[in-house]
């Protein structure tokens, strides 16, 4: 209702005194009783408003409602006469065609030109024109008071609420928050007893700045803006596949921070690295481009991505929006903005950038294997890298050629060998998921072959086979061979040589054998899985892990598996090394039941003894005569790089499929509006120095600052700075700090400084008080827990077992082995010692430690951490693996010290950097004699006490 | 950005006589709900709990809830669509109608037809209300099956079930209010039962059937040494908390641990099927000792219904050898075995118990299949999201009709279509909420389950 009355402010006219008494009693009582419904204020279906003149002239999706003095040529007239179908308005849900009386008063107020009083005010999409105008955020920054401080503002505040700031804090709570709010680590006991022994300012800054020197510094901020910009190392769409380049733009942020990185140019060279650094020199010219990993890295959505690619655009430039300048600009993808100055026009204006701009690809089910990295090296260079080896490549591929040719006809002359002496054993089909045994009693020769082969049974199934094959002498030594015996040692060789001179062979028999001659020594990257082929299938392949692998289907633990083709089938065949009878045992089963149509076996025996001795020659020879020589690493970014420039054009209703009006490239409208020049490219390169010219950008960042420092932001909303978010608490001290950062050259860390030296950051903590229970005014310091990282970070320094040194990319399955479908999609999780802002995050399917624990959400900017207390974490505290690890590892280190008390003393040093009280120590003492297991338990059993505690995940 | 007080706890450790807490801690905990506190819906509720059945990959409704004879009379007829699974496909140029495999039979008093496919639910139809009309906005299992969760058919959203939590809160502090349980994760992973935005206690507790059904429940200590840790816990917290008493972050966080060792304790006790008859269990087609089988999570479902646990949902595969029978319907045969008895056995238990009166059983897939293939005698069926089969029964659904239908070939909801969303709308009116008003404002919009475009409240299924 606010709404409508503020729009009919205006009143006006050109009307007469009648006009405007028929529209008040005749037209507008049935408007506000079966229009609006639907058609005024925010709600605009179909995009029509009738609550004032300029909505229904502008009309809806279909054009101008009403045509003045024209009821026949008017949509609104033509839909209240429920004539046509397709447009009838009221819907039969809210009531239905009009009583004939209104309509006849609609037709006659058309007919007499339409007289409207409603006159809506100038607004720029949700806001009105001059609110818009003078929004806070809008406004330029004024030079900054260089006779303030920050306590200046929030003593004032502190003065008018009457709140007593607390004391400063003691030196041992200082440290640990100044060491962890820079790096996420907490200091050495050490540090904590320097500056003990000297508070003072000199000490402080010289801490300050010791942290701020350290590369774990970077890793802390740099993860920090990863949150915002929701990072992952998943592309997101339905097979989740991974990204294996991401990582370079993961690290650039760390690099970004350790080197206080200008923020303007941070955020220049993560829209535009690529363009900015074009003529640079190598070095500037790969970082410029791992910077843009800030764009790639955007979800991508649905099956085939380049069809939903509207959708990444909308995860662009709503994350840009957010991140960048605190504006929710995603939300005028199908409409103007409901609340805020933003147009649907400017949301196509900026989409056009990004479509004037490739993305790496990062593949998907229907299109394949990603492409479209950017060689991080001069394409001459990479050429030359690739050109010898493209050479060697082609030569050993034509030598392999001619192998399997010359190969193909010895087969042939070895099948005429076998052909009459063959005699099928068993034949038989198998059902989805289903297995069928054999065993048969036979006389062999030396040299004679048992074969199994196995094939799908219709063109659309070749499914991974299980099989069991035991063969036994009936007599004598009653010596015995089985597929089972080449799990462990598959890539002994094709043939396979067996115990007493037997050999094993693997082939394709579509025709005549064709050996098996590929090699994989591990597959997905587990070297459990072991496999020979011909390509990808056919193929033999075994599991030898004691445990079942989950590949594209669940794989027995210590089992052998044939692979079919389609319409390729693929055999099995043993070289009798003896005369005599010989029992055949074992099963087949369909080892992949996945809606396709099974698989069908046959057991040949080939009783020539010249057909083993021939097959098993033609095996020896087809070894490859050299390994293919790698493929030589180009190193590339999953970046962008610019396209041809286009414009786009506006979709209705945000609907790709309904395009409206070219809209040409530019700036938002009511920051400035700026169009991209002719021959600019994509306008990514002004994009930037527009975002950091506007005020917004400034504002956005030091209160991100604020927030990871303080816990909340002086605007609380840290990702909307419109009219639906925050006010700030203190805006002149907002205003003061970005103008801070502007002048000193936008450097984070200066802000860290600035900050960590505030008596406001010095102060002790304490929980919220009744006055302020928000804690705004700053009256002490707000304790927080441990981010997931930081707690898991802090378990692995305390048991000594981080590794500080930076993660390179993660150990992802080489891109060429990928088969992910929306049936099998990538799921992972890879331990590291690393610090946790080098976990490998996943789109689809969280991380388990980090969603336990309130990690980031990887599909959507995250400004702040939540923190939930529920008891699930607690039963991490309890019984997790890891967290017992780390325990354990603690415990080992101080039982190797001589007695309890040099052990208490140094568990709480390690833990909490400081000395253990003596009622601690009573208390360790006490529970140590009270625990029932031995020494080493027993501390491991204190230690996860200690672990678990508050003191441990809490900074005060 | 929120911190989440657990204040019932906190103000029980509070009453529990420590001199800890001043008085002003209870001022704050005033302002600052816990967040599974049990809480009143918009009105009076006709069910409390639900269980939520879903079938994974694309139930065919021609072969098991939507009889067609004219699909049996026209099989191998040519028939022309703009399908969005066959446009543009080689060899979906010509499609012919396909004839079910299975035959359909009347049930109950209510006579509802159901195929050979489903023989135990088909005894069961006098207690459902069958949606003959369903139908989908996408035909990818990833974006339907997300759609059948979240509502949204593309960007991940909070889950129904987290939706239900965040209206209701829980009534069983020892078991989490949204439980999952799947032997495999199924399309869109784990955020089919994610909270998304919505805090971190309204997500779903993944329980997979087997040995530890939630990570970390199973004790890695004797209870002893265990409880002699946590007494040292206690001790060093409460010490911690001398000088910081009055912060329920601290506190609250002291409480789970109690609540968390007794999660070790009520968390098998609820998936202790031992206690259970050997009727019972041989009702739901289960041996005694198994610990997987939809059997046991149907079984696992109830008692945790039983339990105060408010939103169940049981998945039956995972994302690969599900429903999705495009080589050849005849795998549905398996996939129904597994489901049908122990579907029928819980309606039948829960009817017997009378907990019918208060829980709401929804059975559903993500879409259904074609009526159709590119050849006469093709064995399988496509993606169908134009029309599937769906159900209700328990607390507030009308037993024994059938509401909507599909064309006289199953290929479009012809009658009384039902979206996803208005199911949605649907399942949280049962639950007594008006779905315009469940919302939660993030990043500045009110966001709920049925999102912003039209959804009605299918009131012909309401008793």
């Amino acid at each position: 209702m606010k709404t409508l009355v503020c729009l009919l402010l205006g009143a006006v006219v050109s009307a007469t005194a009648e006009d405007h008494a028929f529209f008040e009693s005749r037209v507008r009582p049935i408007l506000v009783e079966h229009c609006y419904d639907c058609h005024s204020g925010v709600n605009s279906k179909g995009g029509l408003l009738l609550d004032t003149r300029q909505g229904w002239e502008k009309g809806g999706d279909s054009g101008a409602a009403i045509v003045p003095g024209k009821p026949d040529e008017s949509l609104f007239i033509r839909a209240i006469r429920y004539h046509e179908e397709d447009i009838a308005m009221p819907p039969k849900k809210k009531g239905g065609k009009l009583p004939e009386a209104d309509i006849a008063s609609l037709v006659e107020w058309v007919k007499m030109g339409a007289p409207d009083p409603r006159v809506a005010e100038k607004k720029i999409a949700g806001m009105n024109a001059d609110e818009a105008k003078g929004w806070w955020a809008f406004q330029p920054l004024a030079k900054a008071d260089a006779t303030k401080s920050i306590d200046d503002f929030l003593d004032v505040k502190l003065a008018e609420a009457k709140l007593a700031p607390a004391p400063p804090a003691d030196p041992h709570t200082l440290v640990r928050r100044l060491s962890y709010g820079l790096t996420g680590l907490p200091p050495t006991a050490e540090e904590v007893e320097a500056f003990a022994k000297d508070p003072s300012l000199g000490t402080h800054a010289a801490l300050i700045e010791k942290r701020l020197s350290s590369p774990q510094y970077g890793v802390q901020w740099g993860r920090r803006w990863l949150d915002v910009v929701r990072y992952a190392d998943t592309a997101g769409e339905n097979t989740d596949r991974p990204l294996m380049h991401a990582w370079r733009y993961r690290n650039w942020v760390f690099d970004a921070f350790n080197h206080d990185l200008r923020y303007d140019d941070f955020v220049r060279q993560q829209l535009a690295g690529d363009i900015l650094f074009d003529k640079a020199d190598a070095k500037q010219r790969s970082e410029g481009i791992i910077a843009t990993g800030y764009l790639a890295i955007a979800r991508r959505f649905g099956h085939d991505i380049d069809k939903d690619i509207h959708l990444t655009h909308e995860d662009v430039i709503d994350t840009l929006g957010r991140n960048f300048l605190g504006l929710t600009t995603g939300c005028a993808r199908c409409h103007d903005h409901k609340y805020d100055p933003i147009t649907a026009e400017d949301y196509y204006a900026l989409y056009g950038i990004f479509s004037s701009s490739r993305f790496a690809f990062p593949g998907c089910e229907p299109k394949g294997q990603p492409r479209d990295m950017v060689p991080l090296i001069p394409q001459a260079e990479a050429d030359a890298l690739m050109k010898p080896w493209l050479e060697k490549n082609a030569k050993f591929e034509a030598a392999k050629k001619k192998q399997l040719t010359a190969a193909k006809s010895a087969g042939e002359a070895i099948a005429k060998l076998g052909g009459t002496s063959s005699k099928v054993l068993a034949e038989s089909k198998i059902a989805e998921g289903a297995s069928v045994p054999f065993e048969h009693r036979i006389h062999v020769r030396k040299g004679e072959v048992v074969q199994l082969a196995v094939s799908p049974n219709e063109s659309h199934g070749a499914d991974t086979t299980l099989i069991e094959w035991r063969i036994t002498e009936t007599d004598g030594a009653k010596r015995s061979w089985s597929v089972a015996e080449m799990v462990p040692s598959l890539m002994k060789g094709n043939p396979h040589p067996s115990r007493d001179g037997a050999d094993w062979c693997f082939f394709e028999t579509t025709s005549a054998p064709a050996f098996l001659t590929d090699k994989a020594d591990s597959i997905d990257g587990n070297s459990a899985l072991q496999k020979w082929s011909i390509g990808d299938l056919p193929s033999v392949l075994v599991n030898s892990a004691d445990q079942q692998v989950m590949a594209w289907t669940t794989l027995a633990a210590e089992s052998f598996f044939v692979h079919p083709g389609p319409k390729r089938p693929v055999a099995v065949a043993w070289i009798s090394p003896t005369d005599g009878e010989i029992t055949l045992s074992g099963l087949v089963a369909d080892a992949h039941p996945s809606g396709s149509d099974g698989v069908a076996f046959e057991l040949k025996h080939i009783a020539a003894p010249e057909y083993g001795p021939a097959l098993a020659q033609l095996g020896a020879s087809l070894k490859p005569a050299a390994e293919p020589e790698p493929m030589p690493l180009i190193p590339v970014a999953y970046a962008v790089v610019d396209a041809k420039p286009i414009n786009d054009r506006l979709h209705l209703r945000g609907d790709p499929e309904k395009p409206g009006e070219e809209v040409p490239r530019r700036w938002l409208s009511i920051l400035g509006g700026e169009t991209v020049p002719a021959d600019a490219g994509s306008g990514r390169r002004e994009l930037g120095d527009w975002i950091v010219q506007s005020p917004l950008a400034a504002r956005v960042m030091v209160n991100r600052i604020w927030e990871w420092h303080f816990g909340k932001g002086l605007v609380s909303s840290s990702n909307d700075f419109g009219s639906r978010g925050e006010k700030p608490t203190h805006p002149e001290l907002l205003d003061w700090l970005a103008a801070k950062f502007v002048e000193s050259g936008f450097s984070v860390k200066a802000m860290h400084r600035l900050i960590l030296s505030s008596a406001a950051y010095q102060r002790a903590s304490a929980a919220p008080v009744a006055a302020d229970p928000g804690n705004r005014l700053l009256a002490h310091f707000p304790r927080r827990r441990l981010t997931a990282e930081e707690m898991r970070d802090s378990l692995l320094t305390a048991s000594g077992q981080l590794d500080p040194t930076p993660a390179g990319a993660h150990p992802f399955p080489a891109e060429a082995t990928w088969k992910f479908t929306q049936h099998n999609p990538f799921n992972a999780v890879y331990d590291t010692n690393k610090r946790s802002a080098y976990l490998m995050v996943q789109r689809q399917r969280r991380h388990p430690f980090l969603s336990l624990f309130d990690g980031a959400d990887p599909n959507a900017t995250t400004a702040a951490r939540q923190t939930s207390t529920v008891p699930t974490q607690a039963l991490y505290f309890i019984n997790d693996p890891f967290f017992h690890g780390q325990a354990e590892a603690l415990a080992k280190k101080l039982t190797s010290l001589p007695d309890d008390d040099t052990r208490i003393t140094e568990a709480w040093r390690v833990l909490f950097q400081r000395k253990p009280t003596a009622a601690e120590t009573q208390r360790t003492i006490a529970f140590l004699a009270s625990y029932p297991a031995d020494h080493a338990e027993k501390w491991a059993a204190q230690v996860r006490v200690l672990m678990a505690g508050n003191e441990f995940l809490h900074i005060d | 950005m929120n911190t989440q007080l657990n204040r019932r706890q906190f103000l029980h450790s509070a009453a529990a006589g420590s001199l800890l807490f001043p008085g002003i801690v209870q001022q704050l905990l005033a302002d600052s709900a816990d967040p599974l506190a049990p809480k009143a819906p918009h009105f009076p509720a006709r069910a409390k709990n639900v269980i939520f059945l879903f079938m994974t990959g694309g139930v065919s409704q021609v072969d098991t809830f939507d009889p067609k004879p004219e699909l049996v009379k026209g099989h191998g007829k040519e028939i022309k669509a703009d399908h969005p699974e066959i446009k543009g496909r080689p060899g979906y140029e010509r499609i012919y109608l396909k004839r079910p495999q299975w035959d359909f039979a009347k049930h109950g008093q209510c006579g509802t037809e159901v195929s050979g496919l489903f023989p135990h639910m088909a005894t069961c139809v006098d207690d459902i209300a069958l949606i003959r009309s369903m139908h989908t906005s996408h035909s990818n299992h990833y974006n339907a099956v997300l759609g059948m969760h979240t509502g949204s058919f593309a960007q991940s959203r909070p889950s129904m079930g987290s939706w239900v939590t965040y209206g209701l809160g829980t009534l069983n502090r020892n078991l989490p209010g949204f439980v999952v349980i799947a032997p495999k994760q199924t399309y869109a992973g784990t955020q089919v039962f994610a909270s998304d935005f919505l805090p971190g206690a309204y997500q779903g507790t993944l329980v997979v059937p087997g040995a530890e059904p939630i990570a970390n429940v199973a004790p890695r200590l004797p209870a002893n040494r265990q409880q002699l840790e946590l007494a040292a816990l206690r001790e060093v917290n409460e010490e911690h908390l001398a000088t910081r008493a009055d912060d329920p972050l601290l506190t609250a966080r002291v409480q789970t641990f109690e609540t968390a060792f007794g999660m070790q304790m009520a968390v098998p006790d609820a998936f202790d099927l031992k206690q259970e008859s050997d009727a019972t269990l041989a009702s739901y087609g289960l041996q005694r000792g198994q610990t997987t089988g939809f059997g046991w999570q149907c079984l696992a479902a109830r008692r945790l219904v039983e339990r105060g646990v408010r939103f169940v949902e049981l998945i039956d595969t995972g994302s690969s050898g599900n429903w999705d029978a495009h080589g050849d319907m005849m795998t549905h045969a398996p996939l129904a075995k597994n489901v049908d008895q122990p579907i029928a056995a819980l309606l039948r238990d829960l009817k017997q118990r009378g907990m019918m009166d208060d829980t709401l059983v929804v059975w559903t897939t993500e879409f259904g299949r074609t009526p159709f293939n590119n050849t006469a005698d093709a064995k399988g069926r496509e993606h169908h999201p134009w029309a599937f089969s769906s159900w209700l029964a328990g607390a507030g659904v009308k037993r024994g009709i059938v509401h909507g239908a599909t064309d006289e070939i199953g290929l479009r909801a012809a009658e009384n279509p039902v979206h996803v969303r208005d199911f949605h709308a649907t399942i949280l009116h049962l639950m007594g909420f008006d779905h315009h008003h469940l919302s939660y404002r993030h990043a500045g919009l009110d966001f709920r389950l049925t999102g912003v475009e039209e959804s009605h409240v299918v009131k012909e299924v309401l008793a």
